[in-house]
């Protein structure tokens, strides 16, 4: 591996670090602002199948969550109104990213992959991780990076509650 | 200053009778936690009615399976080499260990891990290892199949199963009534329903029964529970959606009915939203339904949600939004797993359909605005209930008690009460008595 795709990758864990402590103190207004306004970000359902039936994740197949910036922005509003009742109160959470690879794409984008582990805390004895991967497709300009795309597949195939948290 | 009121805690000293008072709008917390009233429902409620299995689009080719739940119980449903779905058992005759372990495929059969017995996808048992030394050619394999559900019936693609042999049929389990108003969601796709991908599943620390009566036509809580959805203009304002609910017998609910013309209305300005192809859909869609249904049927044009006893529930207002499927699987008293499937038209334009799915997913689904919030009060209810006073305080469910039959629209089938009643919750607990109460035969 060349210096430059080492330091590129500690560049990106950077960010993805950052990112992940914006979510975990609920900083959301600026995490919004890590994506692009025509961010496609996408949470496909996980299924089990036998070894040679096994199918992709089909776009357009219904999914966990399908958004683009303007549906996040209101559910960022959904939870700054008060009346969202399940973070209200707030979850607790905290984030491990790790497994980061770095594949740089056309145009300067940057096609990261990495792996989660999300520990969430809720009320007062209601206790889950969530573990999956992601993929993402960041736009570089100079200082300035963007989430275009972003991909989150979680190994549950049961999710252990219903999801009220960012990933 | 709370006082202890006379309700006596211990089951064993009390009937169902005195826990569950239908008309009188109380329930004892108790039947929301007792582990032996859960091991009665298994057997008197989940062997008794019919319970969804899928839709006939995931079983379109011979070999297609999917598995399910009935009640506790796993099942397989397999569309045969003759054509017909079958119902069976998801455990070997043999030991009992599971003999499909997929979510769904196609297969000729399905072979057990454990020992290797192999059945056919009609549920016979065709091959035993071995069999000619190790049982000495003696093994009666005709009475070694998978255990089939007697009876697999279909309702408009929708697959229903009943371990109960003497069940009335699908059709008359649903009822006229309910199947009326159903009817409109079965009618109106232009190319026929069907599932736009995986089923979604998640859990819910709470009683089954929680999220099935709540759909049935708990209609009230969406003005509080489902503030967040107002607040963001992700709804319009509630009254201008809907005017009554209705329940039917077997247990059945609905809720957010409209008055002839509302939903229609909605719809057409929901297109003039979305765009041309979404215009030309709502009219084809109409016109679809003013050909196939009766006039006031078609002048109603769209639902809301309800639940078919005891744990289907479903939404579906107008021609915009998915038909959802919930199915409230019990894994305890205490504890739901939620399997949702999603449908929609393969007729309708693309744009219109990206617009159903995703708009589902961000509502009512594990992740959506709403789906978070129902499963909030669902838990906690529960964990409320565990407790040895909370269980001396009955859930009240006295709203509309007295005034029910005084709501009437002209042709609207089923016992139509004001958009904001108990009465539909009351009626359910009505029907799960009645079953409670009615000792089953051996199975
Ligand atoms: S348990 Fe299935 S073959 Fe033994
Ligand atoms: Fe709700």
């Amino acid at each position: 591996m060349t210096s430059s795709l080492t330091d590129l990758r500690r560049d990106v864990e950077d960010f993805l670090y950052r990112e992940a402590k914006m979510l975990d103190e609920q900083r959301y207004d600026e995490w919004l602002g890590l994506f692009t306004e025509d961010v496609r970000y996408w949470m496909p359902i996980t299924e089990t199948r036998e070894v040679r039936q096994h199918r992709d994740h089909v776009p357009g197949e219904w999914s966990l969550m399908e958004e683009d910036a303007r549906f996040l922005a209101k559910r960022m509003e959904r939870l700054a109104g008060g009346l969202a009742h399940s973070e209200q109160p707030r979850s607790r959470t905290r984030r491990f990213i790790s497994n980061v690879l770095v594949t740089p794409g056309p145009n300067g984008d940057l096609v990261v992959e990495c792996n989660f582990i999300v520990f969430q805390s809720r009320r007062a004895n209601s206790e889950q991780f969530f573990v999956g991967s992601r993929r993402d497709r960041i736009v570089t300009s100079g200082e300035s990076w963007k989430i275009a795309e972003r991909t989150v597949l979680l190994d549950h195939r049961v999710l252990p509650r219903a999801i009220s948290i960012f990933f | 200053m709370t006082s202890i009121s006379e309700r006596p805690v211990d089951v064993a000293a009390a009937g169902l009778h005195d826990l569950v008072k239908p008309d009188e709008g109380a329930v004892s917390r108790t039947v929301f936690v007792d582990e032996a009233i859960y091991r009665t429902e298994l057997d008197r409620v989940f062997t008794k009615t019919w319970l969804f299995i899928g839709h006939e689009s995931q079983l379109s080719e011979p070999g297609d399976y999917l598995t399910n739940f009935m009640g506790e119980d796993p099942v397989i449903a397999t569309r045969g080499a003759d054509g017909a779905i079958r119902v069976m058992l998801n455990s070997c005759a043999h030991r009992g260990m599971a003999v499909c372990s997929t979510d769904a495929g196609t297969s000729k059969f399905f072979r057990c891990p454990y020992h290797g017995w192999t059945y056919s996808n009609n549920g016979d048992l065709i091959g035993v290892p071995r069999a000619d030394t190790v049982y000495n050619g003696e093994l009666d394999k005709s009475r070694l199949g998978l255990k089939a559900v007697p009876r697999v019936e279909t309702y408009k693609g929708f697959v229903f199963a009943n371990w109960d042999e003497n069940a009335i049929p699908l059709v008359d389990y649903l009822g006229a009534d309910q199947l009326w108003y159903l009817d409109l969601a079965f009618e109106a796709p232009l190319g026929g329903l069907e599932v736009i991908g995986p089923t979604m599943k998640f859990r819910i620390k709470a009683n089954w029964k929680l999220a099935a009566e709540n759909f049935a036509g708990d209609d009230y809580h969406v003005l509080y529970t489902h503030g967040s959805a107002f607040q963001i203009g992700f709804l319009p304002d509630y009254d201008m959606l809907a005017d009554y609910i209705a329940h039917f017998d077997h247990g059945h609910g609905m809720g957010d009915i409209s008055k002839p013309g509302r939903a229609y209305q909605n719809d057409v300005g929901m297109a003039q939203f979305l765009g041309p192809e979404a215009i030309e859909y709502v009219t084809a869609v109409h016109e679809r339904l003013q050909a196939r249904v009766s006039p006031l049927q078609a002048e109603m044009h769209g639902l809301g949600e309800g639940n078919i006893f005891p744990n289907l529930s479903w939404i579906k207002f107008g021609v915009f939004h998915v038909f959802g499927l919930f199915q409230w699987h019990p894994k305890g008293p205490g504890e739901i797993e939620v399997w949702q499937t999603a449908l929609f038209d393969r007729g309708a334009p693309q744009s219109v359909k990206d617009f159903a799915r995703t708009q589902m997913s961000q509502e009512n689904a594990a992740a959506g605005i709403f789906g978070q919030d129902d499963g909030e009060n669902f838990e906690q209810i529960t964990e409320s209930a565990r407790g040895v006073v909370s269980q001396t305080r009955d859930f009240n469910y006295a709203m509309g008690l007295g005034h029910e039959g005084e709501v009437h629209e002209e042709g609207y089938p089923g016992h139509l009460g004001p958009h904001y009643s108990e009465q539909n919750h009351r009626n359910f607990y009505r029907y799960w008595l009645e079953l409670m109460t009615t000792p089953g035969e051996q199975k």
